[in-house]
């Protein structure tokens, strides 16, 4: 069997309040190899299963295995120091009283390993994180993404099977977030360690990963690639989370037809839901086509309220016959006046129905 | 206004240090290093110097065994009643030190001493008994004053290493200690040592302590060598020497810390926050909780509770209860006009000086961090310069000073006046300056925008919001002045007497359960003092918070 991290049926209180879940029942499987991301808003668990894994925490039920090894559960947890893990934190954590060598050397000599050797494995760390040259600098010499990548480099001088990323890269420019980013993967790719990734950020999910984990309220709402939980939201919660997205109240018709007042879209129904029901509809501003007038079928006449241009993006609030407003992105060649009428489509395929909450 | 800044510290400052020098090296028949010679060849002084640095060593030595240890239970673990370990650290830090010399000779004096007539005569246990007046007993009575600067400056810093570093550490590998060793302790030694020297500095300073135990034990240091060197007839000249000899050991202690510092300070790298990790200790908690309530038993418990014995009682010894009396309050508090005059001085002294002090602080602070006058960094610079003077030292060189010039200052009140504005400047200064330094200047800016000048700004918008700072400062020096000892043992006159003097002389009279009711008034003192700010500072922090935010 492979050296999958399973978690099962984990759950973590703090405090008293049996309602004050920081993680809920959480239940996901961690391929060996993959890079997943556990996303989510502030307060969703992230942070703390992360904590789970690694070991600084013991869970109140449920349980992590890593491979057939059963790391924590409410009665045993391996030690962290045990575990074989690395961590890179969003504050860095780079020690500012020794130097890049000796904070990357640090796992390497409590595993007792020869100096010369150690050595050796430190210069082809630190080159591998383009840090060469740079042994003998205090962190305090650093820029933010140099101690960044100091964190990256003590982590995977000892060639852990695991990785942990706490939002390492929130505290960078957003220059220097896109390159790291980029390297980030790259480096994962390259040494196949198992990285899992905690970020706010969505964007940043979908960029890196290779499984994304949505949770909200310590519960998983979607555990999915990066396209499925873009484009199927599993609810309500994924799919605002996830990016921009037009959110309508609608109904089902008999037809299965799903209309939201001018609207009326054919969309396969996930299951559960029937004709006549209460729905929300979840259109990205993306998969809203603007046409001038007269247009094809299906298309509704809209009118243009406000544009904002985005230099690669054209942005409309556009809104219908029947008073619904919507946000439109459409490629920047497009250019509509305000006070102008075009002919409104909706691309069904990238659409989503929930039932309303 | 810099004008009047200036000439302030020039007056209360350098001229008095300039010829507390210039007393060191004159001699009948012009300069002479006659002075220092004989201070450091003479075995009476040389045997001084070595007292205060051995007294310093010890000292410093055990505030590190006991404030750290404290700080770490406190920030880092689950130790029951963590807010009664802070008030213990809190009162030890403003007992005054020569009061806890008094309290301790009532109990471990060799024979009258309650503790050890009641181990000898009750117990039957005389090898138990301690003297007081021994080393030990010196470094007993400092350390419970000093263990606080280490303790104070250890838990901020261990408040402030977030946990990551040492979880960084242990996802490595590394185990519990190995992380203690390596990252944990590194990161707050420079704290810890910043509060070592403070409390180094701090303990060979205090005149009134060591007079106390050391003056019976035959063990003289140098502030008590340089107080016998004012027996008639007074020794300027060798006064002046020892004098800057205690100076230079202090500035040497301070420099180090600095100069440490400086290099490397990590305490706030992680910035904010700051989540501290806390070790779970289970059963291990109670001998850690012993340690502490020890601590709280050897710094508040005995002392205080001494005091308060002897001060109702009609003469101390083990047959307490039949002897209680309030006639000792009724004595210094009524009938005696040595005590009376000493506590209404005091008072006075202590108001006026605290108000100077926060005047003086605010008008240095403002021209230092608002203005871009030539030569505003050295007039910071020689505000501080008086936490390097100890008391007494203070008090060689505001003697000459004065002695040289026309104004006949000596044995006044203004003399001692001018002594403690001097002495408890540095604590003006560093209060209006953090109070500066947290209000944006955008908001004085602001006024200025709107056409006030820099005058109505300064009384509109700059001084309320400093307000509660300055007073915070004023409360800095109030406290220790009501019991200032060190300088004004040397200045006062019979009809300038203080507190703490008339504690001190009572005490050498031997009027023990007089000096014990003293004390504790002057306790009362100090904490109505405290009780008062704290309540003043809820107030002006409700009015002000919301203009800071």
């Amino acid at each position: 069997m492979r050296a999958d991290i399973r978690i099962a049926g984990l759950s973590k209180h703090y405090g008293a309040a049996e309602n004050l879940a920081a993680v809920d029942n959480l239940s996901l499987t961690i391929g060996e190899g993959r890079f997943v991301t556990l996303l989510g808003p502030s307060g969703c668990g992230k942070t703390t299963t992360l904590r789970l894994i690694a070991g600084y925490i013991r869970p109140d039920r449920g349980t992590i295995h890593h491979g057939e090894m059963l790391l924590s559960s409410p009665e045993t947890a391996v030690p962290t120091e045990r575990r074989g893990m690395g961590m890179v934190f969003q504050n860095y954590a780079v020690w500012p009283h020794k130097t890049v060598f000796e904070n990357v050397v640090f796992g390497l000599k409590v595993r007792k390993v020869p100096s010369a050797e150690a050595r050796r494995r430190v210069e082809a760390v630190l080159a591998l994180v383009h840090l060469e040259g740079l042994e003998r600098r205090f962190p305090n010499e650093l820029s933010g993404g140099q101690q960044q990548r100091v964190a990256l480099a003590r982590s995977l001088v000892v060639e852990p099977r695991v990785l942990l990323l706490d939002e390492p890269l929130s505290n960078l420019d957003a220059k220097l977030r896109e390159r790291m980013r980029g390297e980030l993967k790259a480096l994962q790719r390259r040494t196949g360690i198992t990285f899992i990734y905690v970020t706010h950020d969505q964007a940043e999910a979908l960029a890196l990963s290779d499984g994304i984990a949505v949770l909200d309220k310590g519960r998983l709402q979607q555990f999915g690639t990066p396209r499925e939980v873009y484009t199927r939201p599993a609810n309500r919660m994924v799919a605002d989370f996830m990016g921009l997205v037009n959110l309508l109240p609608a109904r089902v018709e008999r037809d299965g037809t799903v209309r939201a007042g001018a609207l009326a879209l054919r969309i396969a129904l996930p299951s559960g839901i029937a004709p006549g029901d209460a729905v929300d509809l979840a259109i990205r501003p993306e998969s809203i086509r603007l046409a001038p007038v007269p247009a094809g079928d299906g298309a509704v006449p809209a009118r243009i309220e406000e544009t904002s241009y985005l230099g690669n993006l054209g942005e409309y609030q556009v809104s219908l016959a029947d008073g619904t407003r919507l946000r439109v992105q459409t490629a920047a060649l497009a250019d509509f006046a305000i006070g102008s009428t075009v002919a409104l489509s909706v691309d069904a395929g990238q659409a989503s129905v929930f039932r309303k909450d | 206004m810099t004008a009047g800044a200036a000439l302030a510290l020039v007056v209360l400052i350098v001229l008095p240090l300039l010829w507390l020098l210039r007393g060191s090296i004159a001699g009948p028949d012009g300069i002479t290093l006659d002075h220092f010679a004989r201070a450091f060849s003479n075995r009476l002084y040389l045997g001084a110097l070595l007292n205060s640095l051995q007294l310093g060593g010890w000292t410093a030595l055990f505030s590190v065994l006991i404030g750290v240890p404290m700080a770490w239970a406190v920030t880092r673990t689950d130790l029951p009643a963590k807010s009664f370990v802070k008030l213990t650290a809190s009162l030890a830090y403003l007992s005054p030190p020569f009061l806890l010399a008094v309290a301790y000779v009532n109990l471990f004096s060799p024979n009258a001493g309650i503790v050890n007539a009641f181990l000898r005569d009750a117990l039957g246990l005389p090898w138990l008994t301690f003297n007081v007046f021994s080393m030990a007993g010196m470094v007993l009575v400092t350390v419970t004053h000093t263990f606080p600067f280490v303790y104070l400056l250890s838990h901020s810093a261990l408040g402030s290493v977030d946990a990551s570093f040492e979880e960084s550490a242990e996802i490595l590998g590394a185990g519990k200690l190995r992380t203690a060793l390596s990252i944990t302790f590194p990161l707050v030694a420079p704290a810890i040592l910043a509060g070592t020297l403070i409390g180094f500095v701090n303990a060979i300073a205090l005149f009134g302590s060591q007079a106390i135990i050391g003056l019976p034990a035959r063990i003289f240091t140098l502030p008590t060598r340089i107080y016998s060197l004012f027996d008639f007839p007074p020794q300027y000249g060798l006064a002046s020497a020892l004098s800057l000899i205690l100076v230079a050991i202090t500035v040497v202690a301070l420099t180090l810390q600095r100069a440490y510092l400086a290099r490397r300070s990590y305490v706030t790298v992680a910035g904010k926050g700051v989540r501290a990790s806390v070790v779970l200790l289970g059963p291990a908690r109670w001998p850690l909780f012993a340690f502490c309530a020890l601590i709280f038993v050897l710094a508040i418990l005995l002392p205080y509770g001494a005091l308060v014995a002897v001060s109702l009682s009609k003469s101390w010894g083990l047959a307490f209860w039949q002897n209680l009396t309030l006639a000792n309050y009724r004595f210094v508090l009524f009938e005696y006009d040595v005590t009376q005059r000493a506590i209404l001085n005091s008072l006075g002294l202590a108001a006026l000086a605290a108000s100077l002090c926060a005047l003086i602080g605010a008008l240095i602070g403002w021209i230092d961090l608002r203005t871009r006058l030539p030569g505003r960094r050295v007039l910071d610079y020689v505000s501080l310069i008086p936490l390097g003077l100890p008391g007494i030292v203070m008090a060689v060189a505001l003697l000459q000073f004065w002695l040289a010039t026309p104004v006949p200052l000596y044995g006044t009140l203004a003399s001692l006046l001018l002594a403690y504005t001097a002495r408890y400047l540095p604590l003006g200064v560093r209060a209006a300056n953090a109070g500066l330094r947290q209000i944006d200047p955008s908001l004085e800016e602001s006024a200025r925008m709107l056409g006030a000048g820099w005058g109505l700004t300064l009384r509109e918008v700059t001084l309320p919001l400093i307000r509660p700072s300055l007073f915070a400062g004023w409360l800095l020096v109030f406290v220790p002045s009501i019991q200032e000892l060190s300088a004004s043992i040397l200045l006062f006159s019979s009809s300038t007497i203080t507190l703490a003097v008339a504690v001190y002389n009572l005490y050498e009279n031997g009027s023990n359960e007089a000096v014990a009711a003293l004390s504790i008034i002057n306790m009362a003192i100090i904490g109505a003092a405290i009780a008062l700010a704290n309540r003043l500072s809820r107030n002006a922090a409700a009015t002000s918070g919301a203009a800071q935010t």
